[in-house]
């Protein structure tokens, strides 16, 4: 598997497949390790990193635990190949932007991702569409257990796997899910949602995590406390929220509905006919237009396109997966030309 | 959209935006890099949690107590970390450094996670007396709960059960934990 037969199909993220996919996109669980016998990544200089990452990458082969997948060696890739990871979750851009020896094992339905010598020597990561939170922690520990059995971690009774840093000490747990709410942003409820979510100690981030804007009206729920609680604790305090929450983005969409529907609709076609019109199609506006539309399909406004036509266009308009469809790295004003075309020729297709 | 820094007589562009909720609040503050620096607080574009974090530890009494006590920046015996070196970058070199700033650490992990003791996964590896630590502090924190709620059959067959582990760990030399109730059990009463 390579990465140029993995972006013919747009991966796990945006499957669009698991349940409640309308409004959840995906569900995450990762968990960080470190190796006995070698220091934690900022002490180690280049020799010990490429023993390190090895050792790390013998056992992860010799385990079968990626599953037929690949691993990448990012250090050796190119800077968009690099990207296209980042873009399909399955890195994270702290890992994209080091520079020592590093790598990820992916498995080949890319619902596995450990990456190697990341902030931690593996950060071992599940993703899987739509909601389905306990599916992925279960496959994650199941992996966490047969990845131990080969390689010893840094463990300690009181402090539990360490980690280096203490905000992931404990169980080094961070369990996530990514929401689409773009009906809760324009009836201006999303800033209950932050204080609702920040009164249980979860973290609300944008759409690739740590740091980033909420794009695309996407956002993450995450836990941030990772001791003192058990790791099914932490699970059942991120999924008991997450129903509340797609209950309230229905909820926002029914009021559009009953209260205006003809401005809701007007925005849903205005977003609409900017995407098939448009000439320049920057990323950040390609995003906000998509996420109308998006909502637009599932109120049944846009028939034929289909919610796959949309999570397919989500995925492709993001800049390196984009630059690699038009076959290879383009200047960013080009790179909204051809957005655009692409954009314009997939709703065609569509028929509309 | 330019924004003005918020510091006083401060007519620089804000390139800092913090955004902070705590409590079910939501606090902005806009300042320009310069102003941001002054005030302690990372002016770089890609400041994460961790150092968000160490930042508020820095800011606590205890550790700069602690540094100014000791008079010289503590260092791990391993890797040569030194305590500014992870105040500032929020990470440790190694897992000796766990020791080595274990004061440091307690105040810390019990500000980011109100707690510092684990209680969940255990690797498989480990040995079973750290599991049996696990399984009494499980134990003990059921039995608070029974008493709670007067359920005194159970709470006796807990305490049944703690007994039975802190003998077993006793006569393998092993020490049962900080918080168990060993020393209570002098003058204990059957109820």
């Amino acid at each position: 598997m390579n990465l140029d037969q993995m972006i013919l199909a747009p991966g796990e993220w945006m499957r669009g497949s698991g349940p409640e996919a309308e409004i959840v996109i995906s569900s995450r669980v990762r968990l960080a390790r470190n190796v006995r016998g070698y220091h934690f990544i900022t002490r180690m200089d280049d020799a010990e990193r490429l023993a390190c990452e090895a050792h790390i990458h013998q056992q992860i082969t010799d385990s079968g635990v990626a599953n037929s997948g690949a691993y990448f060696s990012l250090h050796k890739m190119e800077p968009i190949d690099r990207k296209v990871l980042v873009e399909r979750h399955l890195i994270s851009k702290e890992h994209e932007d080091a520079t020592h020896s590093r790598g990820v094992a992916v498995s080949a339905d890319e619902s596995v991702s450990i990456m190697v010598n990341e902030e931690d020597h593996i950060r071992l990561q599940v993703l899987q569409s739509g909601f389905q939170l306990q599916d992925a922690w279960k496959l994650c520990g199941k992996i966490d257990d047969q990845l131990e059995s080969r390689l010893e971690y840094s463990f300690s009774p009181q402090l539990g796997y360490l980690t280096a840093c203490p905000t992931n000490v404990g169980t080094g747990m961070r369990v996530s899910v990514m929401l689409h709410l773009p009906a809760l942003v324009l009836t201006r409820h999303i800033e209950k949602v932050f204080q609702a979510v920040s009164k249980i100690n979860l973290a609300v981030r944008g759409l690739y995590g740590e740091g980033t804007e909420a794009s695309g009206h996407f956002y993450q729920i995450s836990n941030q406390v990772t001791l003192g609680r058990s790791e099914a604790d932490i699970v059942n305090t991120v999924e008991t929220v997450i129903p509340t929450i797609v209950r309230y983005e229905h909820e926002a969409r029914q009021t559009l509905l009953a209260k205006d529907r003809k401005r809701l609709e007007d925005r849903v076609w205005r977003a609409f006919g900017m995407l098939k019109y448009a000439q320049l199609l920057p990323s950040d506006e390609s995003m906000m237009l998509l996420s109308f539309v998006r909502m637009g399909v599932q109120l049944g406004l846009l028939d034929p396109m289909t919610l796959r036509d949309v999570n397919d266009l989500f995925v492709y308009t993001q800049p390196a997966h984009l630059q690699k469809l038009c076959g290879g790295p383009l200047e960013p004003a080009e790179r909204d030309t051809r957005r655009a075309n692409y954009v314009r020729e997939k709703i065609q297709k569509c028929g509309l | 959209m330019a924004m003005k820094c918020e510091a006083d007589n401060c007519e620089n562009e804000a390139t800092v935006h913090l955004t902070e909720i705590r409590e079910g609040e939501k606090h902005e503050m806009h300042l320009c890099e310069a102003c941001a620096a002054t005030k302690g607080l990372p002016g770089k574009s890609h400041y994460t949690i961790q150092q968000l974090l160490t930042g508020i530890a820095n800011q606590t009494q205890a550790l700069s107590q602690n540094k100014t006590r000791r008079g010289k920046d503590p260092e791990c015996g391993v890797c040569g970390t030194t305590l500014s070196q992870f105040q500032s970058s929020g990470r440790f070199g190694c897992p000796e450094c766990y020791v080595a700033f274990k004061d440091d650490v307690q105040s810390l992990v019990e500000k980011i996670h109100d707690s510092t003791q684990h209680c969940g996964k255990v690797p498989t590896r480990t040995s079973s007396d750290v599991a049996m630590q696990k399984d009494l502090r499980q134990l003990q924190v059921d039995l608070k709960k029974a008493i709670r709620h007067e359920e005194y059959e159970q709470a006796a067959a807990l305490r049944d059960r703690i007994r039975k582990i802190e003998d077993l760990m006793a006569a393998g030399g092993v020490p049962s934990g900080e918080d168990t109730p060993v020393g209570k059990k002098k003058g204990k009463s059957e109820s």
